[in-house]
């Protein structure tokens, strides 16, 4: 049975009601977030200080401001000849209704030239995995084990999608001028879930250590790096205001329901891209800011900095490691290329684009892999031992 | 690369086959003799059809140099174009060779999938030309293709092959009037077309 749509209707019809009732507090908070950002961009330091006294106390993110908060960096100049280099990945993960204990993931990786020479690579890499060490992650002493599967087998998707741009870096000649996209971004935060060995594993061991093998190519060639985030939902830099609003001398959330004055309510609920879309203009980069995520321990010398980037269509979230942020050539370099990418791909990062184009899995695909690793094992005359649950589902009756 | 190879073949059947051009739009020309081979035989065929599109069905291409001064220029500005697209031509089968004899009838098997496609050199136009008995399954190529203009520009790029070009259609024309007896206006459609 598919889903009846005339009982949902009116519940659409409500929902879109109530929007538009709100579109008028909505745009009244966000001109007020925007009045804010100009009022306090004098006072960075003792913002800073606020914040750093705040810091733990919140049960939000607060954003650390490196430059004066409404700073706009206008669109540096295009080189003449350069390279975009961008990954991105897609996965099939792991289902226990079937016998074969696996998963895959598909690493799309593009190459693209401009200028002089123009040229493309666009090639795409599936890697299944079924060892028992590959299917989980051990600690050092072996006691506790983690399956990779759901969030945890995305996390270690992004350091394969890292690895896999660190190996196109390499390869690209020396004296190159490039930049590498990856898509989303470049805080594994969701990893503060899991045990400090999962953390171990996939960000020191493996994340970093890719991070680190880029900047290292930037001996002899400038490679900038960023990741890039459409339509971002973040509020930490709009957190910082409502930091800046408080009227004590640090914010402490549990202390906030006892507020009775409220004055960072006139600004709760805007997102950054809001704040950010009415002080930018398009091709303009707003200041550097870090991120405050607490895996950002793990990062040192790819300390996660972001900033946004008003584009025609919307407004970007681009984040940075530091060595990129502190280094003006390169963060010129990931500004300017990045407008242009959105420039050339109708909104969007051609190269992130057709990246995913060539990692996508669809739902067809994920049958025909499932199908195949079946039909394999009958033709080895395995047990296909097969949960009831999916057999149900594929084979419907009345 | 070798010089004469074009593409190979991604679809193929007793009648015809489908090849796609190593090289965005190295089509060769519009009934030019091409072959595969699917040892010990050699499958004949004319280019019937030929076109450029998206890699992918979902992927249309859209208009792209509006702000451009060339058309070379959009290609620059885009390198991704050159691996998104794609030039394909559909090959009619009008005879095969086996153990040095030509016969201009179809082959007992069809083109293998990924078989390389070549463009026939002179040499093997004259050989394959020497008979028109590959004229009837020109005319009954079917619906999809232009007959009239298949047939004649068969001709015309088979008699750049031959020492004389003017006899060698003045002998197709006869072949042909004999080929389709009363059909004047079809007769008339072809012969105008080997001017």
């Amino acid at each position: 049975m598919s889903l009846d749509l005339s009982k949902v209707i009116d519940q659409i019809t409500d929902m879109v009601t109530r929007l538009k009732t709100g579109r008028n507090e909505r745009l009244e908070r966000i001109n007020s977030a925007v009045a804010t950002l100009r009022n306090q961009s004098e006072g960075l330091d003792a913002l800073k200080k606020k914040i750093a006294l705040s810091r733990g106390k919140t049960t939000w993110l607060v954003a650390e401001p490196v430059e004066k908060l409404d700073i706009r960096h206008s669109l540096p100049p295009i080189p003449p000849d350069f390279t975009v280099l961008a990954t991105d990945g897609s996965h099939i993960d792991v289902d226990r209704h079937h016998a074969a204990h696996c998963f895959l993931i598909n690493i799309g990786a593009v190459a693209l030239r401009y200028g002089s020479k123009p040229d493309a690579i666009l090639e795409n890499q599936p890697v299944m995995y079924s060892e028992d060490s590959d299917l989980m992650i051990a600690s050092p002493d072996k006691l506790r084990e983690v399956p990779i599967e759901g969030n945890l087998l995305g996390m270690k998707r992004s350091v394969e999608e890292c690895k896999r741009l660190a190996e196109m870096a390499a390869s690209i000649p020396v004296g190159s001028l490039a930049l590498g996209i990856m898509d989303g971004t470049l805080i594994l935060w969701n990893l503060e879930a899991y045990p400090e060995f999962v953390t171990e594993t996939l960000l020191e061991k493996g994340y970093l250590v890719h991070l680190e093998e880029i900047r290292k190519l930037n001996a002899d060639r400038k490679i900038a790096l960023a990741s890039y985030i459409s339509f971002p939902r973040s509020t930490d830099v709009v957190n910082a205001l409502r930091v800046a609003l408080c009227p004590q001398e640090f914010v402490d959330s549990d202390k906030c329901p006892a507020c009775a004055t409220r004055e960072c309510y006139g600004i709760s609920g805007v997102r950054d891209r809001d704040l950010f879309a009415g002080i930018l203009t398009p091709g303009e980069r707003s200041a550097l800011f870090i991120s405050p995520s607490k895996i950002q321990r793990h990062y040192g010398k790819h300390l996660v900095h972001f900033f946004y980037l008003k584009l025609n269509e919307e407004t970007a979230r681009v984040e940075i490691p530091r060595w990129v942020a502190q280094d003006n050539e390169r963060l010129e370099l990931v500004h300017a290329l990045l407008v242009d990418q959105c420039e050339r791909g109708q909104g969007y990062p051609v190269a992130l684009s057709e990246a995913h184009e060539k990692a996508v899995v669809t739902g067809a695909d994920r049958e025909n892999f499932w199908r195949l690793v079946d039909e394999s094992l009958v033709e080895k005359h395995l047990p296909l031992a097969e949960s009831e649950k999916s057999r149900s589902k594929r084979t419907r009756w009345l | 690369m070798l010089k004469d190879k074009l593409g190979e073949v991604i679809e193929s059947s007793t009648t015809g086959f489908t090849a796609e051009c190593y090289e965005l739009y190295s089509l060769p020309p519009f009934g030019s003799l091409v072959k595969t081979a699917d040892p010990p035989v050699e499958i004949y065929g004319v280019v019937c059809q030929a076109g450029t599109s998206s890699i992918e069905p979902g992927r249309r291409p859209i208009a792209r140099g509006k702000d451009e001064e060339s058309e070379a220029e959009i290609y620059s500005a885009n390198p991704q174009l050159w691996k998104l697209l794609r030039s394909e031509f559909r090959v009619l089968v009008i005879g095969h060779k086996q153990d040095g004899t030509v016969y201009h009838y179809l082959p007992p098997k069809p083109a293998r999938i990924h078989a390389f496609v070549n463009l026939c050199s002179p040499e093997e136009v004259k050989q394959f030309s020497r008979s028109f008995d590959f004229l009837d399954l020109l005319m009954n190529a079917g619906p999809q293709v232009p007959v009239e203009e298949l047939v004649s520009a068969t001709l015309r790029q088979m008699s750049t092959a031959q020492e004389d070009q003017r006899s060698f259609l003045v002998a197709a024309g006869k072949e042909l009037t004999a080929l389709l007896g009363g059909e004047f206006t079809r007769l008339k459609a072809i012969l105008t077309r080997l001017k």
